[in-house]
């Protein structure tokens, strides 16, 4: 017997349904146009937010006016004669249990509008409270439970609670818009616009309690989250002196989660990099990125780790400033680090570095990160290889013939020599263009052309020759052409052939068959 | 007067000599042209170089790699930077390469989960006791075993609710604390009077 999911006709797109039903294209297209922003323009969205603000406000209003009449529950038409206290209590214990609580079945039975109305009653606390936590709980859930708890008017219903007298109240709203703003950016910026923020750094003083001021930290973080739009600039500026101050305490959940939020701050363009690192942060950074800090632990370093790889993939001046702060000390540690994901950061952040004036080369070079550099291009996992490889032709591009010499002399090129051989056509592009750029600075010399046949790369390239992609064989064709002499190709190619001849094709076919045509 | 006076007839002059040298002027320039042809048919000397392609280092020189307008890619050659005479060219090329090497590169936005949570849940721990609660131990008011298990009363810093906490998850957690707690309630006791006598004897 067919049965129609009925959830699937009432909410557009929940993501779990998605790879049960395959329709086809336009049916999907449809879909998408009507799930929440997908399709919309700039201008109809932000209509539509602010609407929804104001339907917000109304219903707060209304729901005061109902508090202020005296209608209790079992007066409203809709509901049955509940005893409120006792059944938020048990189906709170049914929210929280195990993985898959039954949320929907919960909004299903209209239980979303009376929870709101608990959330206004300041004479029940207890009520407030486990219906606080209620809603938490399914705005915790995928972007259509979220959806539902915004909808039945629970945004300003929490703004007003964070200002409750009753701590654990105030901090369970913060808990609950902690979800909505984590949904995404529209409705980050819905709690924006409903002035959150001056709400939640109200909250923070001297005497908060450290679980307060952590889940005070997260909420906060999630409102630097996402982009596509990033949030608004004054937005910005009104939560940075109050993560800076946050950045400063010693509880480790309080200070990841405020380098999260500086990491999402300082990833995007550069004006907004510049932001951040006006407040004076950086060193800060770096020292929490700093594992030889007797308490400092990876979720502390990897979201400080993020944070000063986004300032240094800015402008020259913001790289100068995470050199100057110490970063290039910590760097050779993250580079050798035991998790392969700091090790990649670590990389990607060095490649940006590397990527600057010969100045900034010359301080990599004086802090010792090219042996690390090296020791990762050849035991690396092989993301962490492909950002170190990056590393590589950005400073063969930007380098000083002394300091091109010196990244020969450290065991680079043999390192990348050895990668010519990944499957990777992109990265063996920016190796091709690393070995180019080491001719164009070192000169054709035949010491070079020696040293690189040497180390197998004359081979290696021939065989890139006959690699599937087009700009990677015609790129190692033009290398060879230009750079390898003849009569040097053409001892290679003889020796070669001698080789395939006396042992019986036992080495590769490839070689022989491009033969001496090339002369 | 006189200047004006003559003038005139000395512009007439000139406009003819202008007129004639003009004339004799087309004829050369004509007579170039052809010159010119002829030698670019046999001897190939001027060309027009369409772009600049590739920078290399040989033996000290700085050649570039060009593109011959009206030629083919076939046809490109090396040639030493003393003898061009395209700066334009040669300058566009450095700069493709200066913005090409400026190559920062933003982040990516694969995280792999490492970041922060976007949302959580908040799990029913019967109301968060004990450490659980998250707070910093301040010191402990009291001890029971009426549990069956030692327990020790905890007053938390910046609360008022005390509550009960295993001793051994004390111990653990807040040794210093633990060990105020039992200090403050050291009692010293005094030795039974025969050991005076034993000394005595002495």
């Amino acid at each position: 017997m067919l049965v129609i999911n009925p959830f699937v006709s009432k909410c557009e797109l929940n993501s779990s349904d998605t790879a049960a039903n395959m329709p086809t294209n336009n049916v999907v297209d449809q879909r998408i146009s009507k799930f929440k922003n997908k399709g919309k323009d700039l201008a109809k969205l932000r209509e539509k937010r602010i609407s929804e603000c104001v339907e917000l406000r109304k219903a707060q209003k209304n729901e005061n006016f109902l508090k202020r009449r005296n209608i209790t529950l079992s007066s409203l038409p809709d509901e049955e004669a509940l005893s409120p206290e006792n059944d938020t209590v048990g189906l709170q214990k049914l929210l929280s249990k195990g993985r898959d609580p039954p949320l929907k079945e919960i909004i299903d039975a209209g239980l979303l509008s009376p929870f709101v109305s608990f959330l206004a009653m300041d004479d029940e606390s207890t009520l407030q409270f486990e219906a606080a936590w209620a809603l938490t709980n399914i705005a915790s859930g995928t972007s259509w439970h979220t959806q539902q708890v915004v909808e039945h008017g629970a945004v300003p219903a929490f703004i007003n609670l964070l200002a409750s007298p009753v701590l654990h109240i105030s901090e369970q709203a913060v808990w609950a818009l902690g979800n909505i703003a984590g949904d995404g950016a529209a409705y980050r910026d819905i709690l924006i616009e409903c002035n959150v923020i001056p709400a939640l750094l109200a909250r923070i003083c001297p005497d908060t309690p450290v679980g307060y001021v952590r889940n005070l930290t997260w909420t906060l973080s999630n409102l630097c989250r996402n982009k596509n739009p990033c949030p608004p600039l004054s937005a910005v500026q009104q939560m940075l002196p109050a993560l800076i101050q946050l950045l400063h305490l010693s509880d480790k959940d309080i200070l990841s989660d405020a380098c999260w939020a500086i990491s999402y701050l300082s990833d995007g363009s550069n004006d907004r990099i510049d932001v951040v690192v006006k407040t004076g942060i950086v060193p800060r950074l770096v020292q929490l990125m700093n594992s030889k800090e007797l308490s400092i632990v990876v979720t502390v370093q990897t979201p400080a780790l993020r944070s000063i790889g986004n300032i240094v993939s800015g402008s020259n001046l913001h790289t100068q400033m995470a050199i100057d702060a110490g970063a290039l000390n910590v760097l050779p540690n993250l580079l050798r680090h035991p998790k392969p994901t700091v090790q990649k950061e670590a990389a990607w952040a060095l490649s940006n570095i590397a990527a600057g004036p010969c100045k900034q080369i010359q301080q990599l070079i004086t802090c010792g990160l090219l042996p690390p550099l090296v020791e990762v291009l050849r035991n690396g996992d092989f993301k962490t290889q492909k950002e170190a490889v990056w590393a590589v032709t950005n400073f063969t591009s930007g380098g000083t013939v002394e300091q091109v010499v010196k990244l020969v002399q450290s065991g680079a090129l043999e390192a990348i020599i050895n990668l010519l051989q990944v499957k990777d056509a992109k990265v063996i592009l920016v190796l091709l263009e690393a070995v180019n750029n080491i001719f164009m600075k070192l000169g054709e010399t035949e010491k070079l052309c020696l040293l690189i046949e040497e180390l197998g790369g004359l081979e290696r390239l021939e065989v890139l020759q006959n690699h599937p992609n087009e700009m990677v064989y015609q790129s190692a064709h033009d290398l060879i052409q230009k750079y390898f002499n003849d009569v040097l190709l053409w001892v290679h190619h003889l020796l070669w052939s001698v080789l395939v001849l006396v042992s019986g094709g036992f080495f590769g076919p490839h070689a022989a068959s491009n033969g001496p045509a090339q002369i | 007067m006189s200047m004006s006076q003559t003038t005139e007839p000395t512009n007439d002059g000139a406009t003819v000599t202008e007129e004639a040298k003009i004339t004799t002027d087309e004829k050369e320039k004509a007579a170039e042209e052809v010159l010119k042809e002829a030698e670019e048919e046999e001897e190939e000397e001027e060309y027009v170089v369409e772009k600049v392609l590739n920078r290399r280092v040989v033996k000290g020189r700085v050649e570039y790699l060009l593109k011959w307008k009206g030629f083919s890619n076939e046809d490109n050659t090396w040639e030493p930077e003393e003898n061009l005479d395209c700066p334009d060219l040669i300058a566009e090329y450095l700069q493709k390469q200066k913005s090409a090497h400026e190559g920062k590169r933003k982040a990516a936005g694969d995280s792999e989960g490492d970041e922060s949570k976007s949302k959580k849940k908040k799990d029913d721990n019967e109301k968060l006791r004990g450490f659980a609660r998250g707070l910093e131990p301040e010191r402990i008011i009291g001890a029971t075993d009426s549990t069956g298990e030692l327990m020790f009363l905890m007053k938390w810093k910046h609360s008022d609710e005390a509550d009960l906490v295993p001793a051994k998850e004390a111990n653990v957690k807040c040794p210093q604390v633990v060990i105020s707690f039992y200090e403050e309630r050291l009692t010293w006791h005094s030795y039974p009077p025969e050991e005076e006598k034993k000394d005595e004897k002495n």
